[in-house]
């Protein structure tokens, strides 16, 4: 019992130490080998816009707030790339079981987005992401300027005024 | 008693802890370290009208972070986990204990990937080999050893993985079980760019596994054990394949936006507790059509299993352990409150059905589709059991147990019906956008006894609504109703949820379900949950007070059960 409380302390202080590191660098998405609609092989450092906005989210055909979010941003999305040239990588973490029901879902719906498949969650685990909707916005040098998790109606704007503000830089 | 308040204490300043210091980016040198925390904990009340019982420990509570360290193509990992006093519903399933069982490094360049520790992997549909985590249903199946990746061409790939299997948190030591495998698979969109420029796609695959366990023990089985008999007859144990093969073929075909992927596993002889000890090969097939264009979509699938239960060890029989394999549930799946204890589980051993699924977008700007189009969402699913003709020799033994066991016809849909959904959602933004409503019906037939071990069938209509109307830019609110009426099982229930949310940061909601059609009159009760989230970024605090319905939670056709509970939790997660 006590082992496992010192061993959990030893952990944090360890990573509390790392947090004290300097925190000028801004992350970048890991480089993690996931797959197009076409099943081809797609490396997550290729996730790139000409120097513009980039949204990923991280989906399931079978996550309701994840596709009230997508939805939601369907409506404006528009407007959006118009505005600020921002491309939007929506990136499905259905498994085998639904994830070939992932394109006919997307494109019956007729959303524009980007979309690839994380079949067994490598990319949600070396992004560290505990649960679906999670969204984050890179700036045109492709570092991570904003994170997020889960999703209340509304919650579009914020995203909106960011890509704003990183397309107006 | 005073230990696990004390237990608490330090995993909540803990978890509150991780959340407040261990936020940006941790750069050292070149590298990068990152991570996730999860906390999840609860104070149980007992409630005996609900059958929630008293638990020896009131407080329980579970948590887990990893750490990951990257730089470059070199990265390397760890997560420890207490789970040594977990929520109940972990406990049934015997995911309990404590310590570091997640550990890896790995390296990689466009050429090769190597990773040595435990790792995740899955070949093709996941028919032969699928080494997967679902931290919600307790499931962890890691595999520790070593694998392999490499790309010899563009379009080439290639896997080799040896691992021993994660079996919740039992010591790796002493473990006589392994699983070895390799996966090719060819692109040939990549290798011909052309091709793929004029929109074709083909992609073929192909995959060896095999499991080694090693025999100790014969088994002594009686014969004819429906009656008086006492004759009773050994499998030795040398009679046991230590070494069980499976092999699978893929392929996909597509061109433009119509694409077709099938395919085909087979497991040899592989005795063993779920399949009755019989000595007949296992096979799998698994085929989707699709077809998607602007504002239509249509996907259809098929799926067969027979005698495809696929383990580390052959005597293993708990729900969620030591599977080599996943035999996917192609249903729909739902997350509607009334219908989670009916979600259909996959049966790997028995099972034979179709999924279909239409989506269409009623166009904008259209009468029907108003300004921003209506969604409509089109679903049907049927699965049965196999058919099962025992062999004569299985006939004149009186059981099944060291013989073929039986013939099926490929293509045949058993008896059992096991699970059918018919669906039908429509999902509708009104010209004033900030209403939104989603209704949905349902009509769900489950199999009662084959998928939860008590009598009869359950036929339900569905009705549910989803309107969520945003009051200002950052207030809105959710209205959730349901109504299951059926006559089967627990009888018909109704649920209904308000939820309040201030984006992009807090969420409240009080929803209450009535099972008002109870057969038995003190089980007609109402389950009431509060709960209340503040969410920060990427970290999620959430706490809630409420009574849960005993059920079955499913996560993709894999599902545990809930033990009924009343109590206050706290769940906490995070990334940095």
């Amino acid at each position: 019992m006590k082992k496992a409380f010192l061993t959990l302390l030893v952990i944090a202080c360890c990573a509390s130490a790392f947090a004290q590191e300097n925190k000028k660098k801004l992350s970048r998405l890991p480089e993690v080998d996931i797959q197009t609609l076409d099943g081809a092989v797609f490396n997550t450092k290729d996730i790139a816009n000409d120097g513009k906005p980039v949204i990923v989210s991280l989906w399931a055909t079978w996550c309701k707030p994840c596709i009230a979010e997508l939805l939601a941003i369907a409506d404006e999305y528009e407007d959006w790339v118009e505005e600020t040239g921002v491309k939007l990588y929506a990136i499905s973490i259905d498994d085998s079981k639904t994830s070939a029901r992932v394109a006919p879902f997307v494109k019956g719906r007729g959303w524009e987005y980007t979309v690839l498949l994380d079949v067994n969650s490598d990319f949600k685990r070396a992004m560290n992401v505990n649960d679906v909707p999670y969204m984050c916005i890179l700036n045109g040098e492709g570092e991570i300027v904003w994170q997020h998790t889960s999703y209340a109606p509304g919650a579009e704007e914020e995203v909106y005024e960011i890509i704003k503000s990183l397309s107006i830089k | 008693m005073r230990k696990t308040y004390i237990l608490t204490a330090v995993l909540l300043s803990l978890s509150l802890f991780s959340a407040v210091v261990l936020r940006a980016q941790h750069q050292i040198g070149n590298g990068r370290i990152s991570g996730d925390f999860g906390f999840n904990g609860m104070y149980y009340i007992p409630d005996s009208t609900i059958g929630a019982e008293k638990v020896d420990s009131k407080v329980r509570a579970n948590a887990f972070i990893n750490i990951l360290y990257s730089n470059g193509g070199f990265s390397a990992g760890a997560r420890y986990e207490y789970y040594q006093f977990p929520l109940i519903d972990l406990e049934k399933t015997g995911y309990q204990g404590q310590g570091v069982k997640y550990f890896f490094a790995d390296y990689k360049n466009s050429f090769i990937q190597v990773t040595a520790g435990n790792y995740y992997e899955q070949f093709g549909n996941g028919l032969t080999l699928r080494a997967y985590e679902d931290r919600q249903l307790g499931v962890d199946n890691s595999l520790l050893g070593a694998r392999v990746k490499v790309t010899p061409y563009k379009g080439i790939y290639l896997k080799g993985v040896w691992g021993v299997e994660r079996r919740n948190f039992d010591s790796y030591i002493g473990r006589r079980d392994f699983v070895r495998g390799a996966d090719a698979e060819v692109s040939f969109g990549e290798i011909f760019p052309a091709m793929q420029e004029k929109g074709f796609l083909a992609r073929i695959g192909g995959n060896f596994v095999s499991r080694y366990e090693k025999s100790e023990d014969d088994l002594i089985f009686s014969l004819y054990p429906n009656t008086d008999s006492t004759v009773s007859a050994l499998i030795p144990a040398n009679k046991f394949p230590s070494n069980v093969a499976a092999w699978a073929a893929r392929m996909s075909f597509g061109y433009k936006d119509f694409r077709i992927d099938g395919e085909y596993a087979r497991k040899i002889n592989d005795p063993n507790i779920s399949n009755n000890f019989i000595y007949k090969p296992g096979s799998a097939l698994f085929l989707s059509a699709t077809y998607a264009m602007k504002g239509f979509g249509v996907a259809a699938s098929f799926i067969r299993a027979d005698n495809m239960e696929f383990r580390s060890q052959r005597m293993e029989k708990s729900n969620s352990l030591l599977y080599v394999n996943c035999i996917p549930a192609i249903n729909r799946q739902y997350s509607y409150q009334l219908i989670g204890k009916y979600s259909y589980a996959s049966q790997p051993n028995s099972q034979i059905g179709v999924q279909l699924q239409v989506n269409y977008q009623i166009p904008k700007k259209s009468v029907l589709g108003g300004k921003y189009g209506t969604d409509l969402t089109f679903n049907y699913s049927r699965f049965h059991s196999i058919e099962k003709n025992p062999v004569a020799e299985a006939v004149a033994n009186g059981t099944p147990i060291g013989t073929d066991g039986y013939t099926s016809p490929f293509f045949k849909f058993g008896p059992d019906l096991l699970y059918q959904d018919i669906g039908l959602e429509i999902s509708h933004r009104f010209n004033n956008k900030n209403w939104k409503w989603i209704l949905a019906y349902n009509y769900i037939t489950y199999n009662l006894e084959i998928l939860q071990g008590h009598e009869g069938m359950m036929r339900g209509h569905l009705v549910s609504s989803d309107l969520s109307y945003k009051i200002t830019n950052k207030h809105a609110l959710r209205l959730e109703a349901q109504h299951l009426y059926t006559k089967d099982d627990d009888g018909s229930s109704v649920y209904a949820m308000l939820e309040y949310s201030f984006s992009p940061n807090w969420f409240v909601s009080v929803g209450d379900e009535f099972n008002y059609g109870n057969p038995l009159k003190e089980h007609k009760t109402h389950y009431y949950n509060i709960s209340c989230a503040y969410v920060w970024n990427t970290t999620r605090v959430a706490l809630n007070f409420g009574k849960t319905k005993e059920g079955i939670l499913c996560v993709g056709g894999v599902c545990r059960a809930v033990p009924a509970s009343f109590g206050a939790g706290l769940s906490v997660t995070t990334s940095f």
